[in-house]
């Protein structure tokens, strides 16, 4: 038994005799067993069922989604507790959302970081084994990283962005950002709602530098966590000058209760807190800027929505749009019209549109009909 | 109304898991695996902001 915690927690038998280390040893256990015990309340009261409970009763319950997987995944409490990382071997995991392997907690390992760290061992001179020769033979092979596509493809389609509404951990901090009591900015997305608006011009203009915006997002993915690691190598590009997840999650908490590392900070540490700022005070009044314009998981996961076993669908016996009926569209957080395209690639799946249907005609889940047995549709609007 | 076929809506999705599935075995295989675990066991200095 003894033996086996050593192994999970990737600690010598020594480090036992640190009370701090036994302390977080106890706590992570503890964390885990009631998130556990959380999830099995949620499932067994059936909150799952967006459709049955309503808005205010989904969004309290998504919240406890996102908090529970957030300590899940991030309980390794040793780390918390001495300002240290988890060097166990559940590290070659990764885990489906922007979570820094860095952090103090994580168990896992980013699936962006991690994708970065195949690129940059790729070496075109090396050889590797194959598995149908059973010799080495020399071919630039990892620069497909297989393993890293495979857990994504694996993931995206199964359920999509529905990683992005309820189990990454920096979706669920900007949520929580945007949760803040002040005006948002927001822009009405249906035709009727945009001409009935004081200045229909000036809504289409921002929506259309949203959308192009939008775009920008893959190319974070094909120039930074792509091109740059595997061609020009020497950096987890993407890791050292974009991403906020790693400062926030990694950095801050490391540099606040290690004193070496606080004393390494320079210009870099400057500038990534400067982008960590400007993302968190735009959370604030814009809903998820990060998963709009800049993730590139997001923009992974966005072409499996089409793909995937878990999908949204309209009932259109039931939809009520013919009489100007457009709570889902004015309610989506990000900006989709799920009517005309319920798997839209930048729908989250957070569960909004669902739970906020006067007519139950929004269907989330693995099934084509409803259980009255009218046909989901799952396509766009034609 | 058109639905999605089964095809599309199962079928596709069920082959892209497996997909994804053997590129695990064959990335872990690899040595990729070993890649990520050895990224991930150290403090990234670049993720913090160190560089
Ligand atoms: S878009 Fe990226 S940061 Fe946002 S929720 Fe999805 S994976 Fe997380
Ligand atoms: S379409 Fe619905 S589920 Fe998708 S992001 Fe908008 S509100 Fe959330």
């Amino acid at each position: 038994m003894k033996n086996v915690i050593l192994w999970l927690f990737g600690l010598e038998e020594s480090a036992l005799s640190d009370p701090t280390v036994v302390a977080g040893i106890i706590t992570s256990f503890a964390l885990i067993a009631a998130v556990l015990a959380l999830f099995i309340v949620l499932l067994v009261k059936k909150r799952f069922l967006i459709h049955r409970w309503g808005h205010k009763v989904w969004s309290r319950t998504k919240l406890l989604i996102q908090s529970g997987f957030f300590i899940l995944t991030n309980s390794f409490m040793v780390g918390w507790f001495k300002g240290t990382i988890y060097q166990g071997k559940l590290k070659f995991m990764c885990v489906p959302g922007m979570n820094c392997y860095s952090c103090p907690g994580a168990w896992g390992a980013c699936p962006i970081g991690a994708m970065q760290a195949i690129f940059d061992e790729f070496d075109a001179s090396k050889s590797w084994l194959d598995p149908v020769s059973g010799t080495y033979v020399q071919a630039p092979l990892y620069w497909i990283a297989f393993y890293m596509i495979g857990i994504l493809m694996f993931i995206g389609a199964l359920c999509g962005r529905l990683v992005c509404g309820l189990l990454c951990p920096f979706g669920w901090i900007q949520d929580l950002l945007y949760k803040i009591p002040v005006k948002k900015l927001k822009l009405p997305r249906d035709d009727r709602l945009i001409d009935k608006s004081r200045n229909p011009k000036a809504v289409r203009f921002w929506l259309g530098v949203d959308k192009y915006m939008r775009y920008l997002k893959y190319a974070f993915l094909i120039v930074m966590v792509v091109f740059l690691p595997l061609i020009v190598k020497a950096n987890p590009w993407f890791c050292k000058y974009v991403c906020p997840s790693g400062m926030l999650l990694g950095g801050i908490p490391l540099m606040s209760m290690n004193s070496n590392l606080a004393a390494a900070a320079g210009k870099l540490t400057l500038q990534k807190l400067l982008i960590l700022g400007g993302i968190v005070g735009l959370s604030i009044f814009l809903y998820r800027p990060f998963c709009r314009y800049i993730c590139p998981l997001g923009a992974i996961y966005s072409f499996f929505n089409r793909f995937s076993l878990y999908k949204y669908g309209i009932d259109d016996s039931k939809c009520n749009r013919c009489k100007g009926c457009s709570v889902c569209a004015s309610s989506c957080p990000m900006g989709v019209d799920p009517v005309k395209n319920p798997n839209h690639p930048e729908c989250i799946r957070c569960g909004t549109c669902n739970s906020k249907c006067p007519q139950k005609a929004i269907h989330a889940g693995f099934r084509m009909k409803t259980p009255e047995g009218s046909a989901i549709r799952t396509r766009k609007q034609k | 109304m058109k639905t999605e076929s089964k095809l599309m809506r199962y079928i596709v999705p069920a082959a892209l898991m497996l997909a994804g599935v053997c590129f695990i075995v064959y990335g872990a295989t690899d040595g990729e695996a070993f890649a990520v675990l050895k990224k991930a066991i150290a403090i990234c200095m670049e993720c913090i902001g160190l560089g």
